[in-house]
């Protein structure tokens, strides 16, 4: 059995991986896929915790998460297509009217 | 009593009046006009009613509204209904309803514009008064009292294009300001000493302040000083705004240049409203004074030195109007010299009859100011009897009231004022000396009265304007007449002298002002005048002293004729010299009030310094420092959203790191 420390590693490194994707990249699409990513991380800690308690609700919770994710994703595809239409473009940067 | 619920109505009337007149009166026939007679006229006919219900035998004293319960602060709005306030209802809402009356041959009829204005400052004006008569406590009375001066500055400037106008109306609202300060330290004051301001009752101030003296101090708080002096000091204050409102030396200085406002409003100012407030507000609060002989004794003295003062300076005047103010301001120091010397029936009826008569003659001036094309000087007048026979018979039947001429009313308020005077000063040289001023100024009374009255209706016409006059309508020759009965009639409510020597019961006004509500009835004191004061009556026959005062007042009266009552009079007072002058400069006392203004510019200069640099200095750079962080704090907002994303990142790192080092990880 492997144990839940290497699934946490794993969880932090995919976390990582997403969190560097917000920060670094401008694309709006690449922004979503990179909140993906962190979610999937939230998933493995879920998933891993709920293995090594032998509780099945963090399982669940993770479905709940898939779920949600999903809804979001629908959500975020149609912020970047009004994005597009107002800046002809995915670039996060560029939308930066609305401040002061 | 079923009339009682109705008591709010006197004064709820001719504010409805205002309203109507403020919002309404530009699409109405008359501009507002109608909507003042009728109210006013409503409030009579309830006046009137009040005056039966109280000769009943009935009286009211309810609260009707509460700001602050009694425990700490009594403060509420509530109605007084006796005798004293059901003579002074009458008065006030008569002399506003032919006011209003006259107005439409005063105003309407000779084209002014701006009439919902000032029909809507009537109202007002008439509202006010009647709510502090009603009043019955000081701190409703202070709210009415500044609303009355109020409306005076208002009416006073209402020909606000000319110059004149708007300076005597802030003259008139600044002077009796300075005087209400006092007055307002005064209603403070008593607030603080007894908790309650109310006139009449087992609780008010007046009677709670007796009992002090009596020995029973109780919960009245006199802040180490004996009871007698802390009274004295508050009968003071309160007299402040009493000698600001009713023009009494030194603080008359507003009321001539009051006359810069329209007749009318002169007539309801000087008659039966504001002027008349200052009086009534001692009459009201008697009992409190009535145990105080110090304040007294200042209230006679200033009374007859004031009654004497104005006289002789209405001797000169040109303006019919002027020597109208003048008169005013003398008539009103009878009526304090009348309540200094512990005549409060006197002084009370003098009151009415000098709203009569004072009413009346300013009403006949207006009258002669139409005819005249609104030319106010007497020299150029002259003839005017045949030509305006209501105005004239009207008119003199008036001055002989105010000259105090037999039988006329005002001879018997005025000598029974005088006569007041007289018994109480031969025990007191004081009130002695302040009867011996208002005896001469008797004598300068008929002189004044009649020289304005035979400059104005007698001898040849001298211009054009006065030998074809600008004929006057139903709407002034009707209040004139009202008055003119009344300025001959009521004095025979209170014949004292009759009825010393007949025997005869006819001291009405007496008998009227007797009873009431236990406390305040001049019969209360009376025993107080005795007690407290120790105001001790000689024992005179009224017949000498009214002889006296009116053999005065034929002298002056003969003294005019014979200087003034050819065809064509010579200006005699030129041949005063530089009397004349002091007297025409009104005894330079703007000039010297003026100056202490002005002296004291250096102090509010200095204040205003303050006020600009520290005050206004902590305000603005409250609001200049949040204004400038504000702009330098905005930049953190980039709009770009990896921004934003980098921030949450960081506060969660620097959450964990504090989290780590606090919760020992490391």
């Amino acid at each position: 059995m492997v144990p839940v420390q290497y699934y946490l590693l794993l969880s932090a490194g995919l976390f990582c991986v997403g969190l560097f994707g917000i920060l670094t990249r401008r694309n709006a699409l690449v922004f979503l896929m990179s909140v993906e990513i962190m979610l999937t991380a939230a998933n493995i800690n879920f998933v891993a915790f709920s293995f090594q308690h032998g509780n099945l609700t963090g399982q669940v919770f993770s479905l709940f998460t898939i779920a949600l994710a999903a809804a979001e994703v629908a959500v975020g595809i149609g912020i970047v297509l009004v994005l597009y239409r107002n800046f002809r473009g995915v670039d996060v940067t560029e939308a930066a009217t609305m401040r002061w | 009593m079923v009339a009682f619920d109705y008591a709010p109505a006197i004064a709820l009337l001719p504010f409805a009046s205002f309203v109507i007149a403020l919002f309404a009166g530009k699409y109405m026939p008359k501009r507002g006009a109608l909507a003042g007679i009728l109210a006013t006229g409503g409030s009579l006919v309830l006046s009137i009613w009040m005056a039966f219900t109280v000769a009943g035998g009935e009286t009211y004293n309810e609260e009707l509204y509460t700001f602050v319960s009694p425990e700490a602060f009594d403060l509420h709005l509530g109605i007084l209904v006796d005798p004293l306030a059901a003579l002074m209802l009458i008065i006030v809402s008569l002399v506003a309803f032919l006011v209003h009356i006259f107005s439409l041959g005063y105003m309407n009829d000779e084209g002014e514009t701006g009439l919902p204005r000032y029909y809507a400052g009537l109202g007002l004006f008439t509202a006010s008064m009647l709510g502090f008569v009603l009043a019955d406590n000081l701190f409703m009375a202070f709210m009415f009292f500044e609303m009355v001066g109020l409306c005076s500055w208002l009416l006073i400037g209402f020909w606000f294009r000319d110059d004149a106008p708007p300076s005597a109306a802030k003259k008139a609202f600044l002077v009796t300001r300075f005087g209400d300060y006092f007055f307002l330290v005064g209603v403070v004051g008593i607030f603080v000493t007894f908790s309650t301001a109310t006139y009449a009752g087992s609780e008010s101030f007046v009677r709670l302040a007796e009992e002090a003296l009596a020995g029973n101090v109780g919960a009245v708080n006199t802040f180490g000083f004996e009871p007698q002096t802390w009274f004295a000091i508050l009968g003071l204050l309160v007299l402040g705004g009493v000698i600001g409102k009713s023009a009494q030396f030194p603080l008359h200085t507003w009321l001539p240049d009051a006359m810069e406002g329209p007749t009318p409003v002169s007539a309801l100012i000087h008659a039966a409203t504001m002027v008349a407030a200052g009086v009534y507000l001692v009459a009201r609060m008697y009992g409190f004074y009535a145990l105080l002989p110090t304040v007294l004794a200042i209230i006679a003295f200033i009374g007859g030195f004031t009654a004497l003062f104005a006289a002789t300076m209405a001797v000169v005047k040109r303006e019919i109007k002027q020597v109208l103010a003048y008169s005013t301001i003398s008539q009103y120091g009878y009526m304090m010299l009348g309540l200094g010397v512990g005549g409060y029936v006197a002084a009370t009826f003098h009151l009415m009859t000098h709203a009569f008569f004072k009413a009346l003659l300013f009403l006949g001036a207006g009258s002669v100011i139409i005819a005249m094309h609104h030319n106010e000087d007497m020299w150029d007048m002259g003839g005017l009897k045949d030509r305006m026979p209501v105005t004239y018979w009207t008119f003199l039947a008036g001055s002989l009231a105010l000259a105090g001429i037999f039988p006329f009313a005002g001879f018997w308020s005025k000598d029974e004022v005088l006569y007041e005077a007289l018994v109480h000063g031969l025990n007191d040289p004081l009130l002695l000396g302040a009867y011996a001023m208002g005896l001469l100024a008797v004598l300068f009374t008929g002189f004044y009265t009649f020289r304005m009255v035979l400059l104005t209706f007698h001898g040849e016409p001298r211009s054009e304007t006065a030998k074809n006059p600008h004929g006057v309508g139903w709407n002034v020759k009707l209040p004139l007449a009202v008055l003119g009965a009344l300025a001959v009639v009521a004095g025979f409510i209170n014949m004292v002298p009759v009825a010393e020597l007949t025997g005869a019961n006819i001291e009405f006004l007496h008998k009227w002002l007797e009873h009431g509500i236990t406390g305040v009835t001049s019969e209360h004191y009376g025993e107080l005048l005795s007690e407290f004061a120790g105001y001790q009556a000689a024992e005179l026959s009224p017949l000498i002293p009214a002889v006296v005062s009116l053999g005065l007042a034929l002298a002056g009266a003969g003294l005019a004729y014979v200087l003034y009552s050819g065809a064509s009079p010579e200006r005699h007072t030129d041949r005063l010299g530089s009397i004349k002058t002091l007297l025409m400069s009104n005894y330079y006392q703007d000039e010297y009030q003026v100056w202490l203004a002005d002296a004291t510019t250096r102090v509010a200069r200095a204040a205003d310094t303050f006020d600009q640099g520290v005050i206004d200095g902590v305000v603005n750079g409250v609001s200049s420092v949040s204004l400038f962080s504000g702009s330098r704090i905005k930049r953190v907002q980039t709009g770009v959203v990896t921004n934003y994303a980098a921030l949450l990142s960081l506060g969660l790192v620097a959450l964990l790191v504090v989290f780590g080092l606090l919760g020992g990880w490391f």
